[in-house]
């Protein structure tokens, strides 16, 4: 009897040790490698159980196509038509695994859809560019994703300006695309950016106007920042926005006329520095002068 | 020394006085709660901000103190019409030619070229300065900033052919001449009322109104002549 109960634990303990066929790729499984390894195959841990995706247990949701000869038996569903489009059309730009890159279609098609359409999705999949940024360009890595309301997501109100800024302001990407030169610089000057980078809620980021997923080129008449639809877009936070008000916010550079009214400015600003300034100094002179070599020059 | 001629005079009535409170309570209220939104991009601005309770309120006070400055200066404007009324409005803080006389003069003096102070009247021109200076920031300033707290409203008014520009040149004058008039009122004002060697720590002046003859005498010998001069000669 007590060698059968011994044998049943046996077995029992094998079961539990040896993940069965179905069980193989729970993230536990993957992290038992990847967690420790280094370089870009490398998933923290920590980071990823705190993310949104932590509870997601099966690695091989995204990692549908895993290649070599250490992954073999761990296969995942079939990647579908969608994803095996974007994958091929991303695959420039996300070398390690492209299928896993467009897998974020598959739970979020909703944003797929609107991200097609805009004019980074259609860079990306017409024209195969592999500098349109993908899912992973804006958000991050899926592994480590926060929610929008958390400080250290990239695309949190207050961090999305940086984020569209890595392109937007890179000089290369400026030439390629004819992007407004110095268009970050511009918002971050005005009364928006400034309001946003001391944490003003309703200061409106980059997406409050440009839009997000839906992105648009300023060519196109669809766009929320061209035409008519600007009026209503400014009208969300300022009521009663006509075609003359709208006009103030184009990021375009300084005009001349500002430019040299600022100019002015600054001169008169600096000129009546300098002299009072010198006022105040001769003033102090002066009077340790008469008080040193003038006795009772300061009280007569 | 005649006994008639008493050892202090009124230089600023009560009203004059509490017009100068308000006026500095607000300015400074304006320039602290500004700062942080002029130099956003400069550490410490996030914490100067926070001071004031997060950026939606340190906007909300900075509208409500730009408005308490604003009546304050409407406000003088009607006391200066009451004066005018009762005929006591003397015109002595109207800059004249005499003040650029007086200018190149104090410079010679304090470089040696003279041994004659200017003899200034009952203001002198740095003073008629400090004066005429807020006038020239609620003019920018002010109109400034009321463009700017009311942009929907305002840009209807301004012509087409602006539109490209006006916001940018608004902006500017607001800001930059916020740091003008703050620079100059720590610099000028702070100096001639605290630091300078006869009145260091402070002047009284602002509260008291009042002005010891001897001084008056010393720093505005015109305005002592206009007022005892008379008498002293009887």
């Amino acid at each position: 009897m007590r060698y059968w109960l011994n044998v049943l634990l046996l077995l029992l303990l094998t079961l539990v040790l040896v993940p069965a066929a179905g069980a193989a790729t729970d993230a536990a499984t993957c992290l038992g490698c990847h967690g420790s390894m280094e370089g870009a195959v490398n998933v923290n841990q920590e980071k990823f159980s705190k993310s949104v995706h932590g509870s997601m247990n099966d690695c091989t949701m995204c990692h549908m196509a895993l290649k070599g000869a250490q992954h073999q038996g761990l296969a995942g569903g079939k990647p579908d038509k969608a994803v095996t489009e974007l994958a091929a059309a991303i695959s420039p730009k996300s070398k390690i695994d492209p299928i896993a890159g467009a897998a974020c279609v598959n739970c979020h098609p909703d944003v797929y859809a609107s991200y097609k359409a805009s004019v980074h999705g259609r860079n990306v999949i017409d024209k195969k560019s592999s500098d349109g940024p993908i899912c992973i360009s804006c958000h991050g890595s899926p592994h480590y994703i926060q929610p929008k309301s958390s400080k250290e997501s990239a695309v949190n109100h207050f961090n999305v300006v940086q984020t569209c800024a890595s392109c937007h302001e890179e000089k290369m990407m400026i030439e390629k695309y004819g992007f407004t030169p110095n268009l970050v610089e511009r918002y971050k000057e005005s009364f928006h950016g400034r309001k946003l980078k001391v944490g003003h809620g309703g200061a409106p980021s980059c997406a409050d106007c440009h839009g997000a997923h839906d992105i648009k080129s300023d060519k196109d008449p669809s766009s929320p920042v061209v035409g008519a639809n600007k009026i209503k877009t400014c009208s969300k936070c300022h009521p009663g926005a006509t075609e003359k008000f709208v006009a103030a916010i184009t990021h375009k550079p300084l005009h001349p006329i500002a430019h040299f009214s600022e100019i002015a400015l600054i001169i008169l600003t600096v000129g009546t520095f300098i002299f009072i300034i010198i006022h105040v100094l001769l003033d102090i002179f002066a009077d340790i002068r008469d008080r040193l070599f003038r006795k009772g020059g300061s009280n007569e | 020394m005649n006994k008639s001629i008493p050892t202090e005079i009124e230089r600023f009535d009560l009203s004059a006085r509490i017009q100068h409170i308000i006026l500095f309570t607000s300015f400074l209220v304006l320039a602290f709660t500004g700062w942080g939104l002029k130099y956003a991009y400069q550490e410490p601005a996030s914490a100067w901000i926070r001071f004031w309770g997060g950026a939606r309120s340190a906007g909300i006070i900075h509208r409500v103190a730009g408005i308490i400055l604003l009546m304050d200066f409407i406000y003088h404007q009607f006391y200066i019409l009451n004066l005018f009324r009762k005929k006591d409005l003397s015109l002595t803080i109207v800059p004249m030619p005499k003040d650029l006389r007086d200018l190149i003069q104090n410079f010679m003096y304090y470089l040696g070229l003279t041994k004659e102070r200017p003899s200034f009247g009952k203001f002198s021109y740095l003073q008629k300065f400090d004066y005429w200076a807020v006038y020239w920031g609620m003019m920018i300033i002010g109109t400034s900033g009321f463009f700017l707290t009311y942009p929907v409203m305002v840009s209807s008014i301004f012509p087409t052919w602006t539109l490209a520009w006006i916001w940018d040149v608004i902006f500017t004058m607001h800001s930059d001449e916020a740091l003008l008039a703050i620079v100059f009122i720590f610099i000028i004002h702070f100096y001639s009322e605290h630091l300078k060697s006869d009145v260091f720590p402070m002047s009284w002046l602002w509260l008291t109104g009042r002005m010891s003859v001897d001084q008056l005498k010393h720093h505005h010998p015109e305005e002592y002549e206009r007022l005892f001069g008379e008498k002293k000669n009887k």
